[in-house]
């Protein structure tokens, strides 16, 4: 059977879609293969139940890059992003603390909290700016070999070591402690009044088996300032249609662009022969053939499953064994028959329109790490609540609403019983959390539905339910993401190819990692190292 | 008023004396001024009444930095090295063998085998490679850390021969490097070994004194640093005859010998300026003694936040000090015994006991022990490094008696509830529980106790929070960052002004490096007065 396509994509997340399109633009012949009968990966757009669509596991958009926004135009093809207006962070004591996007607003507000904080305020989020201004372009390059550097290895590394030479004292200094120190070691620095520091450093840990504590975690404050300086959009904000209408739209653009995209289609194994990638084989055993195979997959999947022990190096296999997931995330969406009312902040007002943040203090979010690192789910969970339904009416019935609850921390190994057995429990404690400052809540549910890490693993095949495919700890980034050596979306399967969020950059609903392996398989095809 | 004096030196720790001794013998006449009545710092052998002499902080040296032991030739002043035949044991809870790590890799390889078969056959490449990577990284700890701003050619020269040796190291060695520098020790520990025990024993290193669990990020460093100095992962057991103090008073005497002059009970409570300069020391008796050059072996928090008039610094450079993190977490407790405590597992083998021993069952209990300090209280089951000198010295104490030094973790040095001379007695307590429970019949031997808290480790030994590393040895707070960057160079914000304490690089344990690069670093700037 001769090879009918160019490229085989495996998996059809944003991340997937993204290389796609970048690849059939460049004149490639691509199928992309997805599992499921729909496109999105972990960022789809589902009616759960009758008249209610949900952002099923990611719901926020924060660091989608602009230039594939711009160059895949997605705007016409059919993307429209809503701002998030500020985060709400109800207080057990009936206060309250509320930022919006209002910068005066939120002056007032903090000061109300503190007035050396509102001062405080100002100069962090300057300094951040400046910060994530000096990281960007990071996110864009492909990680070079330290072991085996090469000459553009080299001029990389200097490149990077003159930017951060260029830095004002003060910026090396932030930007050094912010890349090694925890999130609250840092806004200790900057803020006294401890429900701003809880709620501030809960964007530190989103995702990861680490608590607003562990050094590591104070990076992941920038990218709430990456989309400012991006200018396109605001920090956070959600598509309208939900986060499925943003994968919608890049498989619009992929599509144009020529890309097949096959739904329902999934992946058993990927051929090879000669240490080469020669196609894949679907579950239902058809076989399709294509000289480069890129997966979008995680690399335990990638490796594991879908190419086999058998055809790897034994010190390769270690290190993808070795690769740490250790989800640490459920999901809970609730079909509302009205708004929540929270006891502190009584009414609907535009604090339901943003985020709410159950963050309440440093202590509560620590203990909530505390208990998982034993192998239990939070008591009293960090809760990230979203209701779509405020801003984007069309997703619910009239007069009702969607409630969008991300938990944290749910680890994936339990040390009693399993996730099938305490999925409701879990989803009992998320809501009596909520009804601790919404009372009415319970009231109100008309739908819920409950997502362990283990139904984000067999749902969206997310390895341990890592939303970002795997921990995005400092050993786990940039030359060491996924395996060290194996950092430039190559694998040591010669023309297989990694595009997913288990390569650098990482995760979250960036596109970066699909367009940077395009970018790198494309000029491995122009200089022949594509060997067809 | 009377010429002023060349050098004076703020602390007659094992630092400030190595620098005095390095000072003296440029023939530079330095003065010592040391607040107790003891010289020695951290590292002091004192008489504890009835012939018992105890290691009052610092059971073991780093060992010193293997060259400067040989330049100081302190055996001419008596010193005699004692390297007893274990490195650590750690008894089992249940009874059993325990963790026996032997100076002799053969030895622990075939104790190991009765815990487990699969660590036994990792620990050999375990051994090789901590030596391995540790000749590689011992260049560090004798180097002053680069200048990021203007690094001079010899600068660059070393860090090239660096990146050299560094690729000499091979693929897998130097991902090893790269990878265990942010990472958790947990993670290392469970990457080599399956035992609870023997990972706990390992992770030990990595939190000593240090605020953070074994799951922190970072944890690792401490391993890399001890690999750096000796090559090995695990706790020195290095001592010397007379007691760890000997060390000290070997240096003093040389010191002494080489024209240096040494004052006790003479605490130094401001360092005095005249414009940009420093212009001597204040001692507490009133005493004004002029100096051109400063040298600090105080702490960095203590040297600008208690010895200088706050208007003599910048206050850019006051708050980031301000921000220097040295939050204490060890208490000590010494015990005069009558006999030795009968541990689990060591019945009959007293030379078991000769070297260091851990107490902490496993990673989790490490973890659980760091937990409680987070919300500021003591661990009821702390984990504990505990010495008993006399099994390799027995001239410490009376014929059959034994003296016991234990480092007691985590005891935060902030308090939420009462304060430590209040609950003294209540840390006491756990830890003696906790000794009976691996040693029973401990408490029947105690004949004298000496409890010292984290707040007397700051008001008698001078350490700001109790710490005893000078300050948190963590990602952010090493080599160019130590204590701050722009200062890691030895010298301070002020000419004449250098610190050569453990928190300079290459930070605390007894090790002589941060005196020795700080002393030659004086010395450099009075041979080129116009580079400064």
């Amino acid at each position: 059977m001769a090879a009918s396509y160019d490229v085989i994509v495996i998996g059809a997340g944003h991340n997937g879609l993204t290389h796609a399109a970048y690849l059939a633009r460049a004149g490639k012949k691509v199928i992309v293969l997805e599992r499921r009968h729909l496109v999105g990966g972990a960022a789809v757009t589902e009616e759960i139940f009758p008249g209610f669509t949900f952002s099923v596991a990611s719901y926020v958009v924060s660091l989608l890059r602009p230039e594939i926004i711009r160059e895949l135009d997605l705007p016409r093809h059919g993307l429209e992003m809503l701002p998030l207006d500020g985060t709400f962070t109800p207080m057990p004591g009936g206060d309250y603390l509320w930022r919006v996007n209002d910068h005066a607003r939120t002056r007032r507000e903090i000061a109300r909290h503190s007035r050396r904080d509102a001062e405080a305020y100002d100069e962090y989020g300057k300094a951040m700016v400046e910060m994530a201004r000096f990281v960007k372009p990071i996110l864009a390059m492909t990680p070079f070999d330290p072991a085996r550097p090469g000459l553009k290895g080299i001029r990389d590394l200097m490149f990077l070591l003159r930017r951060f030479q260029r830095l004002p004292e003060q910026d090396k200094y932030n930007q050094i402690q912010l890349m090694t120190m925890s999130a609250v070691d840092f806004l200790d620095q900057w803020f006294e009044t401890d429900v701003l520091k809880a709620t501030m450093s809960a964007s530190g840990i989103i995702g990861t088996f680490l608590g607003v504590r562990s050094p590591g975690t104070a990076y992941v404050l920038l990218h709430h300032y990456m989309g400012e300086i991006d200018g396109a959009f605001r920090s956070w904000g959600f598509a309208r249609g939900g986060t499925g209408a943003i994968s919608n739209a890049i498989a619009s653009a992929a599509r144009e662009a020529g890309v097949e995209v096959r739904v329902s289609a999934p992946v058993a194994r990927i051929l090879t022969g000669n240490g080469r990638a020669r196609g894949v084989v679907l579950d239902n055993g058809d076989e399709l053939l294509a000289p480069v195979v890129s997966s979008c997959v995680d690399p335990r999947l990638t490796f594991l499953k879908m190419i086999g022990e058998r055809h790897l190096d034994g010190e390769f296999v270690e290190e993808i064994r070795r690769y740490k997931f250790r989800g640490s995330s459920g999901k809970v969406n609730l079909a509302l028959d009205a708004l929540p009312d929270f006891r502190s902040l009584p009414g609907p007002g535009r604090h339901l329109r943003g985020a709410i943040s159950i963050s309440p203090g440093v202590d509560y979010m620590e203990r909530a790490y505390d208990e998982a690192k034993y192998g239990r789910y939070s008591s009293r969970p960090y809760i990230d609540i979203v209701i779509p339904s405020l801003t984007d009416p069309g997703v619910a019935p009239p007069g009702k609403h969607v409630m969008s609850c991300f938990v944290q921390y749910a680890p994936y190994h339990l040390k009693e019983g399993t996730w099938d057995e305490q999925r409701e429990a879990f989803g009992d404690t998320v809501v009596d959390t909520i009804a601790e400052h919404a009372p009415n809540l319970k009231q109100i549910i008309l739908h819920r539905q409950v997502l362990t890490p283990l139904d984000l693993e067999r749902e969206f095949g997310l390895s341990e339910g890592n939303i970002f495919q795997g921990e995005l700890s400092l050993e786990q980034l940039f030359f060491l993401r996924p395996a060290p050596g194996w950092a430039q979306y190559r694998t040591p399967i010669a023309n297989l190819y990694m595009c997913g969020s288990a390569t650098h950059p990482g995760g979250g609903i960036m596109g970066a990692p699909g367009r940077n392996a395009a970018l790198v398989l494309l000029a491995d095809f122009k200089r022949g190292r594509v060997r067809t | 008023m009377t010429a002023p004096r060349e050098v004076v030196i703020v602390g007659g720790g094992h630092n400030g004396l190595v620098a005095a001794c390095l000072l003296a013998r440029a023939g530079l006449k330095p003065l010592v001024l040391e607040r107790r009545g003891v010289v020695g710092g951290g590292c002091v052998t004192e008489e504890a009444g009835e012939g018992f002499r105890i290691p009052t902080l610092s059971h073991a040296a780093g060992p010193m930095l293997p060259w400067l032991a040989q330049e100081l030739a302190l055996q001419k002043h008596g010193l005699e090295a004692l390297r007893p035949p274990m490195r650590l044991f750690a008894p089992s809870p249940s009874g059993g063998p325990g963790v026996r790590i032997h100076e002799d890799p053969a030895g622990t390889v075939s104790d190991l085998k009765a815990i487990s078969a699969k660590d036994a056959g990792r620990y050999a490449e375990f051994h090789r490679t901590f030596m391995k990577l540790g000749a590689f990284l011992r260049p560090t700890l004798s180097m002053t850390p680069p200048s990021l701003e203007a690094p001079g050619a010899s600068e660059i020269w070393s860090l090239l021969k660096i990146g050299r040796a560094f690729r000499a190291l091979g693929r897998k060695d130097a991902y090893r490097l790269l990878r265990w520098g942010p990472m958790a020790v947990a993670d290392l520990a469970a990457e080599w070994f399956e035992s609870d025990l023997l990972r706990a024993a390992v992770a030990a290193r990595g939190i000593h004194g240090s605020f953070a669990g074994p799951w922190s990020a970072g944890t690792s460093v401490p391993l890399l640093m001890q690999a750096a100095l000796d090559g090995w992962a695990i706790a020195p057991a290095a001592t010397f005859r007379g007691g760890v103090g000997s060390l000290t008073r070997a240096l003093a005497e040389a010191a002494r010998a080489a024209g240096a002059e040494i004052r006790t009970g003479a605490p130094v409570v401001r360092v005095t300026t005249a414009g940009m300069k420093v212009a001597g020391v204040a001692l507490e008796s009133g005493e004004e003694i002029p100096a051109r050059t400063v040298v600090s072996c105080a702490d960095p928090r203590t040297t600008f936040l208690e010895l200088f008039d706050p208007a003599d610094l910048e206050p850019g450079f006051l708050l980031k000090m301000r921000n220097y993190r040295a939050p204490g977490v060890v208490a000590k407790v010494n015990y005069a015994l009558s006999g030795l405590p009968a541990f689990h597992g060591a019945a009959g083998a007293p030379e078991l006991l000769s070297g260091r021993i851990h107490v902490g069952p496993g990673v989790d209990a490490l973890e659980r022990a760091f937990d409680a300090s987070k919300y500021g209280t003591f661990s009821p089951n702390p984990c504990l490094d505990i010495a008993i000198p006399t099994v390799a010295d027995p001239s410490l104490a009376p014929r059959g008696a034994h003296v016991m030094s234990v480092v007691a973790q985590y005891a935060p040095y902030r308090l939420r509830q009462g304060d430590w001379d209040s609950r003294r007695s209540e840390l006491a307590a756990a830890v003696e529980r906790t000794i009976e429970q691996h040693a029973p019949g401990f408490s029947s031997l105690v004949v004298q106790r000496q409890v010292i808290t984290p707040a007397e480790l700051e008001s008698e030994f001078g350490y700001a929070g109790g710490h005893i590393h000078h300050g948190e040895q963590s990602l952010d707070q090493l080599f160019t960052m130590r204590p701050i960057l722009g200062f890691a160079r030895y010298r301070g914000p002020l000419e004449g002004l250098y610190l050569c304490g453990a928190g300079t690089h290459p930070g605390g344990g007894i090790t002589g490096g941060p005196g020795a690069n700080a002393a030659r670093e004086i010395l450099k700037d009075r041979r080129r007065p116009a580079s400064r």
